[in-house]
């Protein structure tokens, strides 16, 4: 076996100076009546080749595109090649967590400046190292505004957010009786404000509202935050495409008390919905309630500056049943994919790419609605992704598309029936205006549905 | 190694008018502005202006002050750094993997599906418990779904039980994690020996008694749902009475719930579903090799018995098996099962981190059956291996032989007022990254001493060579090692300080007047 550095005669050497004559010898602790007493039934070794061919068969089996349309929560945007030359790095990918700082400087400084960045696009003031994705931020920030709100019970959840983050927020509450999980219901394909401070009370813990929202539209902020803090309340702005940031004013600065949600955008590719990278930015009075690991600077003996794990009074190694989480990794990786693609993207990059992601996604929705069978549904602002209703059949649409090598929006109709027949679009910088021209020419061409 | 002694953050290197990207030409008339006004995006305060020269740079210094599992023997115990194939990280690199969309029709993405369903198939068989999830993106992650498969379970039979027992030698992520389930936790003690004690504890020092386990099984009886239990344990010995603790707990109507943090000690040896789990977690970026990254990303799959099944995650993922006419065999296609009208629904937005997924059956199919069995036991050997040369030098918790990690007390080198925390940053100056340490809480001033079977006698006997010598530097020269470490870019640094006045983010220098 490749893997495992001994000779013969080195493992008899390890095991004359133990004392013992084989292997099994060291067993004794395990009861005999425990012991799997036959070989695992599972193929045998093989050689990397072998390996290789099989995994590259098994890979070959997911259909490729020339363009993907779709986006609703994995986004497929450039990925600079500095990125992957530098994770892959051995000092980088095969390093633990920073628990001794001496010798993981390199982690830590990477990740204050992560959480710089972090902070930096969403306006607001502290951050953690990571949580796993977009759904599991949403579950996060609702407990903690729980935490922080004291006596509330109530989070409300704008319809307009994920849908599937919806489901993990619902996993996740179930299991608290004394909590309350309230959707918000969605007019002209934003939140409805009338519907908002209906169930506004005094018992809202926090009000979770997408920014976009899943349908792209986006979302005012600044009009929700009025409401919601006068019935003291958070705001908590959640963000899917961290794209978005380049082009909406950082939540932080239009009233959300508080920023979570999904940046694989920055600098990742879609990989079938992870790793990904969940975030979470709140205020400064309230980062003692924040879940995960945070990064600080410390000085050492000599006065030099550095770098530590801190607030580890919060975790659960330090506080277990009382930690604020029961979080012990983050997505350490993919935040340094961001935070490289962060610094290389600068402000310029990073406005200018989302200037393109608006003008692709406006141009292909305005070569759509030249169709026919395309009908605008509302008139939001979005960003990159917007709904369209389609009068066709979507499986003639999709099988046509596939027949191009494209991968067409999302069939809105299994996440909201209120939207059946509708279609989520999605363009990026990645989207040339060829490809647009072909899905767009494919699409007329669909046979009409009798 | 360190060839610099400092890089100024990223932040101080920026000048206006660098960059360190070239946007695409657009090829589509510029974006209307649509936004109202007051959501137009302001200006930045940190990204920097940088070009790609600088950031290359900037991340190449950094990474040389990081130690990583290619430097040398990385002993942290409980966490498996073992080494991470190169094959691995090439495979879960193929653009059919990577460019793959979560949301694509299930007829487009067979092969990731295909995936799913072998990786499972092998854990099923490696831990003898039928049903699978990989959904978790993490150990922690995996402990909330399996407790939330009990909770989902009792209440499926009309029970409201509300406390789950927990070692005190336990992972603090498995209180941590009960509790983010919603129930009480109540701890188990811990016999000398670092097992659960079915008799009651007597406090040696404060006379106070601690319940064990039989009289809380006594006495919590239909309230408890389940008891969280590492195994190997955290001093890394096989828990020698599962059976009787899960044959009691079972008789209760309570489950057993096992962190699989250790599996990297039974793999080929025991199965949990033979010795009564009912559901446990694996951390694939322990026990599969896959890369801890500084921190993450993981993964935590959870295994379970049939009766567990039923709650399991959405989606399932399902192989349906097709005759190919004339006689040419079977094909397989897979689906997503979506409804499971029992299940406790999704814990990730999506299928987990696939990426992780992908490494850890690579790694799977490299080892096979015979190569994860002799891992298996060469990790055993080589911990034994550690533990016969360094005992006599520091104190063992345990003098008998132990599974893949040993654990050692530094009550030998606190007579000259050395204590594990000087032990480990000594270790730094010798070129090692040290064990882990001060846990498990049971044994005092712990060092827990992990080797894995990546290390070949030579560098076993490196490290061994360097831990007797720091041995030797406790006795002859106590108050250099509190000064320790010295070769490294920093000093020990000031934590109490850091955590009294946060400083969490870099923030622009104000101007002052002149």
């Amino acid at each position: 076996m490749r893997y495992l550095p001994s000779s013969p005669v080195e493992d008899q050497a390890l095991l004359d100076a133990i004392g013992v004559p084989d292997a099994e010898a060291l067993l004794k602790g395990i009861p005999e009546p425990l012991r799997l007493r036959r070989e695992l039934e599972l193929p045998t070794q093989s050689a990397e080749q072998e390996v290789a061919w099989q995994m590259l068969a098994m890979a070959n089996r997911n259909t490729r595109f020339c363009a993907q349309f779709l986006g609703a929560g994995a986004y497929d945007h450039f990925v600079p090649s500095a990125i992957d030359a530098l994770v892959s790095r051995q000092e980088w990918f095969t390093a633990y967590t920073p628990y001794q700082p001496e010798i993981s400087q390199g982690t830590l400084q990477h990740l204050f400046e992560y959480q710089t960045l972090i902070c930096d696009l969403t306006g607001l003031e502290v951050t953690n190292a990571s949580l796993y994705d977009g759904g599991t931020s949403c579950v996060e920030a609702a407990l903690m505004a729980v935490r922080v709100a004291k006596k509330r019970h109530t989070v409300l959840v704008s319809r307009g957010l994920h849908p599937l983050y919806r489901e993990v927020l619902q996993t996740n509450f179930a299991p608290h009786a004394e909590l309350n999980l309230i959707e918000v219901a969605l007019k002209d394909g934003v939140t409805d404000l009338a519907d908002l401070q209906a169930k506004l009370s005094g018992d809202v813990a926090a009000v979770l509202v997408g920014y976009p929202n899943f349908l792209g539209a986006v979302e005012d902020l600044a009009a929700l935050a009025g409401p919601i803090h006068a019935a003291g309340a958070l705001l908590v702005s959640v963000t899917q495409e961290a794209f978005a940031f380049g082009w909406l004013e950082a939540p932080g600065r239009v009233g959300a008390d508080m920023a979570c949600g999904e940046a694989m955008s920055l600098g990742n590719k879609p990989s079938f919905g992870g790793p990904f990278l969940g975030f979470l930015a709140v205020r400064d009075a309230h980062k003692r309630e924040l879940p995960g690991r945070v990064v600080g600077q410390a000085k050492d003996l000599q006065e030099r500056l550095g770098y530590v794990l801190t607030l580890t009074a919060r975790e659960q190694h330090i506080r277990r049943d009382k930690a604020t989480s029961n979080i012990c990794s983050n997505q350490g990786l993919v935040t340094l994919r961001a935070n490289i693609f962060m610094q290389l993207a600068g402000p310029d990059g990073l406005k200018g790419l989302a200037a393109q992601n608006a003008a692709k996604a406006q141009f292909l929705r305005q070569r759509m609605l030249e169709l026919p069978e395309m009908e605008a549904v509302e008139d939001q602002p979005f960003f990159n992704e917007f709904v369209l209703r389609y009068r066709g059949d979507y499986s003639a649409l999709e099988a046509a598309c596939l027949q191009e090598s494209l991968l067409p929006g999302l069939d809105l109709g299994r996440y909201y029936p209120e939207y059946q027949g509708c279609i989520l679009w999605c363009a990026t910088e990645l989207h040339s205006r060829s490809m647009i021209e072909s899905l767009v020419e494919t699409l007329a061409r669909v046979p009409a549905t009798v | 190694m360190f060839l610099r002694q400092r890089e100024p953050l990223i932040f101080e290197r920026s000048v206006p008018g660098k960059r360190g990207m070239d946007l695409p030409r657009l090829d589509v008339p510029e974006a209307r502005d649509t936004r109202p006004g007051h959501l137009r995006r302001g200006g930045f305060d940190a990204l920097p202006e940088v070009s790609e020269v600088d950031v290359i740079r900037h991340f190449t210094r950094l990474s040389k002050w990081n130690y990583g599992v290619d430097d040398g023997i990385y002993p942290l115990g409980s966490c498996t750094m073992k080494h991470n194939p190169r094959l691995n990280e090439r495979v879960a690199g193929l653009p059919a993997f990577t460019d793959s969309h979560p949301m694509a029709p299930e007829a487009l993405v067979q092969g990731n599906l295909e995936l799913v369903y072998t990786l499972q198939a092998w854990l099923q068989e490696i831990t003898g418990l039928p049903g699978v999830t990989l959904q978790p993106s993490a150990g922690a992650a995996g402990e909330l779904t399996g407790v939330m498969l009990i909770r989902a379970y009792h209440l499926s039979r009309g029970a409201q039980r509300r406390v789950i027992l927990i070692p005190d030698s336990g992972h603090g992520t498995n209180p941590a994690t009960a509790a983010m389930a919603g129930y009480d936790v109540v701890e188990l003690p811990s016999q000398p020996d670092g097992t659960i004690s079915f008799a009651d504890v007597t406090d040696p020092t404060s006379g106070k008694v601690r319940k064990g386990l039989q009289t809380l099984v006594a006495e919590l009886g239909p309230e408890i749902a389940g008891a969280m239990i590492t195994n190997p344990n955290t001093v890394g010995v096989f828990e020698y009475r599962f059976k009787e603790i899960s044959d009691l707990l079972h008789s209760v109507g309570a489950l057993v719930y096992m962190d699989g943090a250790n599996m990297n000690a039974l793999i080929g040896l025991a199965r949990p579903g033979d010795f009564g789990v009912d559901v446990m977690h694996l951390n694939l970026h322990k026990t599969f090799s896959t890369p801890h990254g500084g921190g993450g990303p993981g993964a935590g799959p959870v295994c379970c018995a049939e009766k567990l099944r039923p709650f399991l995650p959405v989606p399932v993922v399902v192989r349906e098996t097709e005759e190919v006419r004339e006689g040419k065999g079977t094909a397989h296609t897979y689906r997503w099962d979506w409804d499971r009208p029992q299940s406790i629904g999704k814990v990730h937005t999506f299928f987990g981190n696939f990426g992780i997924l992908v490494r850890a059956l690579t790694y799977c199919l490299s080892h096979g059956s015979d190569g994860l069995k002799a891992a298996t036991l060469r990790a055993i050997v080589n911990a034994n291996y550690i533990r016969v040369r360094l005992q006599g030098a520091y104190a063992l918790h345990i003098d008998s032989p132990s599974l893949h990690e040993v654990v050692f007390s530094d009550t030998l080198q606190a007579k000259h007022e050395v204590h594990t925390l000087d032990i480990a940053k000594r270790l730094i100056d010798h070129g090692y990254h040290p064990p882990t340490i001060y846990f498990p809480l049971i044994v005092p001033g712990a060092l827990m001493i992990e080797p894995t079977e990546s290390e070949g006698k030579e560098e076993l006997d490196a490290f061994c060579d360097t831990m007797l010598e720091i041995a030797r530097e406790a006795e002859e020269i106590p108050a250099a090692l509190h000064h320790a470490p010295i070769l490294a870019p920093l000093r020990r640094l000031d934590e109490t300080t850091a955590a009294r006045k946060p400083v969490l983010r870099w923030q622009k220098p104000a101007v002052l007047p002149a």
